[in-house]
């Protein structure tokens, strides 16, 4: 039998942290990290294809509608503000300021899956008409995918908070989803840029 | 067929970058091991273990030694390479004979482009070129993607739908060089084969203008009547005979049928009983083949076969 | 030096601690602990195990592929039957037990070697392998129904797409593909948070042994490579499913966009693989050359030289495309110089080798075995790195030799070597060193036997994916003597397996470091608890358990009450914060099980993408649901107020 020494004793260190400091934290970059390239290798796809037609949409497509999609371009970065003040008030434990930013971030959210429905029609083109729809379509339905999936996540942590379940550990979580959040929001100006004035000026 | 008998100054020099890759590799590998066995041996002769800065100095020299030794080769590697590369990348220059090849599941259509539509010949699976004379090769394809390889003239070019691509080529001295397809097509991707004839310019112009010929009308009582059944049943859906009323372009044109070496895309010799065979039931030589079988009388054969034969 | 004898298993410094952690992280019991195991042992064994199963597989697949072309004009197989075989058989190999059996091994590996309790997100990692699982079977349901992928592991656009390949098989591959990228980037994610943040204090970057270093960068590389493949495979099934045009030559789509695309991930992928096998060679090569690797430093700089130059190279599986000079001559200088990185590792384990002792055991041999074919496989590569050679040799079987030299010799063997190495602390029990001899020489005298002939056969003009070939080619005999060769690999193999079944039952007691080994999974008991060690270690240096102190350095406060781990800061891994590691839960499988239903079904009918999801919520409600609040609850304001 060795002996054992004592050295390092850590019970003092916190059990929940923010940011860096916590695990969950580094997963939800991984996850942006990966998202965030995909989004960026369809973005490419559809300038790659674009180099196949000489007139961008192709044929007779028509331009897609601007006045939908630039509205909720605004509204996604909009967005960022209540989940900014949520992610404040977690760091603050005020669990009900957490809930009633929460509810107005999902809100927010709600409305702009909605718009996504006539942003999509108003691309002006079916997704089997050309490669430049297929392109459109999947770039725009990636992006939607997690949008929604994060309604939903942001609607759950409310829902949570409202009713009082949230432990100490979830006050981090609604950190990392508010960061998710930045992230959805401003990766969508390039995709709007692309999608909607890509064909006017490219 | 093979890349280490080049017939040509494009596959030539890529066969000598090869020999230098081939030496310069193999004295590399023996060095690498030598060294590696040699470690071995001495290290395991070894009772107790060698340490201290000056073994890591010595190890740290030649160690870093390999890596410049390593670092200069390759750079030596790349010079050639890109050296090879210019070199068979050349562009065609004026005179260079232009065929272009259009890929199929699986067969290859063969177009002598010239200025003059009327001089334009169509064949399929044996290209003809004169020695010493520039080919220009264009591709693309009807279909999936295909690659086109003669390996004693040059390495490969794939055919992809919706694009053309081109190279040149030139064989130096006259033979049969064979073909294949090299990239995976299907079904009978390994059934995909066709030749390149290289002969004097004479006698390439003198089967040039053979070529340009339309079928040969049937001569004989036997060979008519064989016409009729090529013209009446499926046969006429899918091919062409120049001069008949066959004018389908789906599979090759059969024009000059009989003056070709092989059939089945350069997989058969072009002999009667294979031609019966094939015109018979082409699935079980080719299985997946898009050629449909065919049921003739035994008299009704017999006269295809008389007229397929007479069209050279 | 640590001696085995001093190695003995730690006593705790509270007596009652050991039952304390023998509860709170002891597994359900029975079926149901299979069900809902999240310990990264006994899901890392099973991920390691159905990757083998895979293997065996699709080595049955090559097995059928040689005896097919072992004569010109055999008729063993038809033309379709090939063309599905050597399809799952590229497609078993390198999506099915390449990439997983890495993460699999990385996932058991990792939290040992770091000092660490679990891995970072332990029910992840069970989703993970259930996703993979699925993938997995649902591939080869699809093989035994006769709809099995037959357009080849690349499956090219426009062959592959839903003009030339009709029917089921291709959307069976591409939504295969699916599942196991999202696998792999789970590994990929979990295991790069295990490591930055959870090495135990001491174990600063500098300390970090080679091989986390080798799986860091493999996980890196395999976040940027899947996502590319996971989205070609996406848009393939929807060209097939649903009328897109992306690869639609005749609507603006482009063949070469799936070329791109996937090259883009497949090249880097050879190194997803290799990476971490020269991590194993790095590991095991100090521990049988009895002293320590030499220029760690130059070997971590090679592991992260290789990640990035990996994302350079995709074209070169394009030369025969007709693609601009320019490019073309960036891609080859990329090409050749990443032979520079890794001739820094193989000139490093020769030097430590020669300055050692080296003892023959048979991880040794198959490390000395990867190192004999991977120079050659090198060789070759620099080879096809040229664009005019490439011209000639590529889609041949010079290219067959090559890439089979560096997938079976570089990563094959080192994975044989870490077997035969790391089988005791999974089991407890060695594995036969007669056997293993046996396994090694069949096996290196068989790939050798059946792969160089390869090379001529190349050269002579064999093409790739051929299912026959005439007689008067003259390939005939270097064929049949690959086929012998494969004949060897398949009778090593069953000694491997023979070796396997005997040594669970009857090997000798390793012990805790049987190989007096430098790495901190030795430093606890074969096979390891579920909570991995007693006290967390403290490590002093590059290679614990040689360097450790004698009293033993150990942390103490993290809770045996709760699955508490450490969390520790990413270069000098100071203690950070604690986290609570989740215990054993169904929610995993419960999980994966709609993803199945979105993936498999969307073959069938666009709606399964409605219905999965739909499926997919009431189970994420349940993953995520609050459980009982635990007694310690102090947050990082609170500790630094």
């Amino acid at each position: 039998m060795s002996e054992v020494r004592r050295v390092h004793d850590v019970s003092g260190v916190p059990t929940h942290a923010f940011s860096h400091h916590n695990l969950v934290w580094w997963g939800t970059v991984g996850f942006i990290v990966v998202e965030g390239f995909t989004l960026f290798l369809m973005m490419a796809s559809y300038l790659y294809l674009r180099l196949n037609e000489l007139d961008w949409p192709p044929g007779d497509t028509r331009l897609p509608e601007l006045l939908i999609p630039t509205i909720n371009t605004l509204l996604l970065l909009v967005t960022i503000v209540p989940m900014a003040k949520a992610s404040h008030a977690a760091h603050h434990s005020d669990r009900l300021a957490v809930a009633r930013w929460l509810w107005l971030a999902t809100a927010l959210s709600a409305v702009s899956s909605v718009l996504r429905v006539f942003e999509l029609r108003g691309l002006n083109v079916r997704w089997d008409s050309n490669a430049y729809g297929s392109a459109a379509w999947g770039l725009l339905i990636l992006h939607t995918t997690l949008l929604v999936v994060d309604l939903f996540e942001t609607g759950a942590f409310a829902v949570l908070f409202q009713l009082g379940h949230a432990q100490r550990k979830h006050f981090p979580d609604v950190s990392d989803a508010a960061d998710y959040q930045y992230y959805l929001s401003v990766i969508y100006v390039p995709i709007y840029l692309i999608l909607f004035w890509g064909p006017r000026l490219l | 067929m093979s890349a280490a008998d080049p017939a040509g100054p494009q596959a030539d020099r890529i066969w000598d970058l090869g020999l230098l890759f081939i030496t310069l590799g193999s004295v590399v590998y023996a060095v690498v091991i030598g060294f590696l066995l040699y470690a071995l041996w001495q290290g395991g002769r070894r009772v107790e273990s060698v340490g201290g800065p000056a073994v890591e100095h010595g190890l740290t020299q030649w160690v870093a030694g390999a890596i410049v030794v390593t670092t200069v080769l390759l750079l030596g590697l790349l010079v050639a390479n890109l050296a090879v590369g210019r070199a068979t990348a050349e562009f065609a220059q004026p005179g260079a004979l232009t065929i272009r090849v259009t890929g199929h599941q699986w067969w290859w259509e063969i177009e002598y482009a010239d200025p003059e539509p009327s001089r334009r010949v169509v064949t399929a699976n044996e290209i003809h070129i004169p020695v010493g004379r520039q080919v220009r090769v264009e591709v693309s394809s009807r279909d999936v993607i295909h690659s086109f390889w003669v390996p004693n003239l040059h390495g490969k070019l794939d055919l992809t739908p919706g694009y053309r691509a081109s190279t040149v080529l030139r064989a130096d001295r006259p033979g049969v060089y064979h073909g294949r397809c090299a990239e995976f097509c299907g079904l009978q991707h390994a059934r995909m084969d066709f030749r390149v004839i290289a002969e004097s310019p004479g006698r390439f112009a003198a089967w040039y203008e053979g070529q340009l010929r339309p079928g040969r009308a049937p001569a004989t009582t036997l060979e008519q009547q064989g016409q009729q059944v090529f013209l009446s049943r499926g046969c006429v859906l899918c091919h062409t005979v120049r001069g008949s009323a066959a004018g389908s372009r789906v599979g090759p044109d059969l024009t000059h049928l009989a003056s070709r070496g092989t059939i089945a895309a350069g997989t058969l010799p072009n002999t009667r009983g294979h031609l019966a065979g094939w015109v018979l039931d082409p699935q079980s030589i080719k299985p997946g083949v898009l050629m449909p079988p065919n049921q003739l009388a035994a008299n009704e054969l017999r006269a295809l076969l008389a007229y397929l034969q007479s069209l050279n | 030096m640590v001696t085995i004898e001093d190695a003995l298993t730690e006593q705790p410094l509270d007596p009652g601690e050991r039952e304390k952690l023998e509860r709170t992280w002891q597994p359900c019991p029975g079926f149901r602990g299979w069900l809902t195991s999240v310990d990264h042992k006994s899901v890392g064994k099973r991920y390691v195990a159905t990757a083998f199963l895979f293997f065996l597989l699709g080595g049955l697949e090559a097995s059928a592929i040689r005896l097919q072309l072992a004569r010109p004009e055999n008729r063993l197989l038809d033309p379709d039957q090939y063309n599905q075989i050597f399809t799952m058989h590229g497609t078993t190999m390198m999506f099915l037990f390449g990439v997983p059996v890495v993460l699999a091994s990385a996932t058991y590996l990792i939290p040992l070697m770091v000092g660490t309790r679990n891995i970072s997100y332990p029910r992840l990692n069970a989703f993970g392998y259930w996703v993979y699982l699925i993938g997995g079977l649902f591939l080869y349901s699809g093989f035994i129904l006769n709809t099995g992928p037959d357009s080849g592991w690349f499956s090219y656009v426009p062959l592959a797409g839903p003009e030339y390949s009709p029917g089921k098989r291709m959307d069976v591959w591409a939504q295969t593909v699916t599942f196991t990228e999202i696998a792999a980037i789970i590994a990929g994610i979990e295991l790069i948070v295990t490591i930055l943040k959870q090495r135990a204090p001491g174990m600063s970057l500098h300390r970090m042994p080679l091989y986390v270093w080798a799986i860091l960068v493999t996980s890196f590389v395999v976040l940027f490579a899947m996502p590319s493949v996971a989205l070609a495979s996406q848009m393939l099934a929807f060209d097939r499913l649903v009328g897109t045009h992306f690869f639609n030559p005749a609507e603006g789509g482009d063949p070469f966009l799936w070329q791109h695309l996937f090259w883009f991930f497949g090249h880097p992928e050879v190194y997803i693989m290799f990476l971490p096998a020269a991590g194993f060679a790095s590991e095991i090569i100090p521990v049988f050359a009895r002293r320590k690797m030499f220029g760690h430093t130059a070997v971590v700089l090679a592991l992260v030289a290789t990640g990035f130059i990996s994302f350079g190279l995709w074209v070169h599986h394009m030369f025969a495309t007709g693609l601009p000079q320019l490019s073309q001559s960036f891609f080859t200088a990329a090409s050749l110089m990443i032979a520079i990185p890794s001739g820094v590792q193989v000139f490093c384990w020769i030097a430590t080798l020669w300055a050692g002792r080296p003892r023959f055991d048979t991880p040794l041999l198959f490390v000395l075995g990867f190192i004999a074919l991977f120079v050659l496989g090198g060789i070759t590569g620099v080879m096809v790195g040229s664009v005019p050679f490439d011209q000639q040799v590529h889609d041949t079987y010079f290219v067959v030799a090559h890439l089979h030299y560096v997938q079976v010799g570089a990563f094959v063997f080192p994975l044989f070597a870490a077997f035969y190495f790391w089988f005791p602390k999974v089991t407890g029990r060695m594995l036969s060193e007669r056997a293993g001899k046996w396994n090694f020489w069949l096996f290196f005298l068989g790939v050798n036997i059946t792969f160089f002939p390869m090379h001529f056969l190349g050269m002579m003009g064999m093409t790739r994916r051929i299912y026959t070939y005439l007689p008067e080619t003259g390939w005939g005999d270097l064929n049949l003597l690959a086929t012998a060769g494969a004949m060897l690999i398949a009778a090593s193999v069953v000694v491997f397996l023979g070796n396997i079944a005997w040594s669970l039952r009857r090997g000798g007691l390793a012990g805790e470091n049987p190989w007096d080994a430098h790495t901190l999974e030795w430093a606890t008991s074969s096979p390891p608890p579920p909570y991995n060690f007693t006290h967390l270690p403290v490590v002093e240096g590059l290679y614990p358990v040689w360097e450790r102190s004698a009293e033993r350095p150990v942390v103490t406060g993290l809770s045996a009450e709760r699955r508490e781990i450490l969390v520790t800061t990413v270069l000098d891994a100071e203690p950070d914060s604690r986290h609570e590691n989740p215990g054993p839960s169904i929610w995993p499988l419960l999980s994966a099980l709609p993803v199945g239903v979105t993936f498999i079904g969307g073959i069938f009918t666009p709606w399964a993408f409605v219905i999965g999801p739909a499926l997919m919520l009431p189970a994420l409600i349940g993953w995520g649901w609050p459980q009982a609040i635990p007694p310690d609850d102090r947050s990082i304001e609170e500790v630094a107020a």
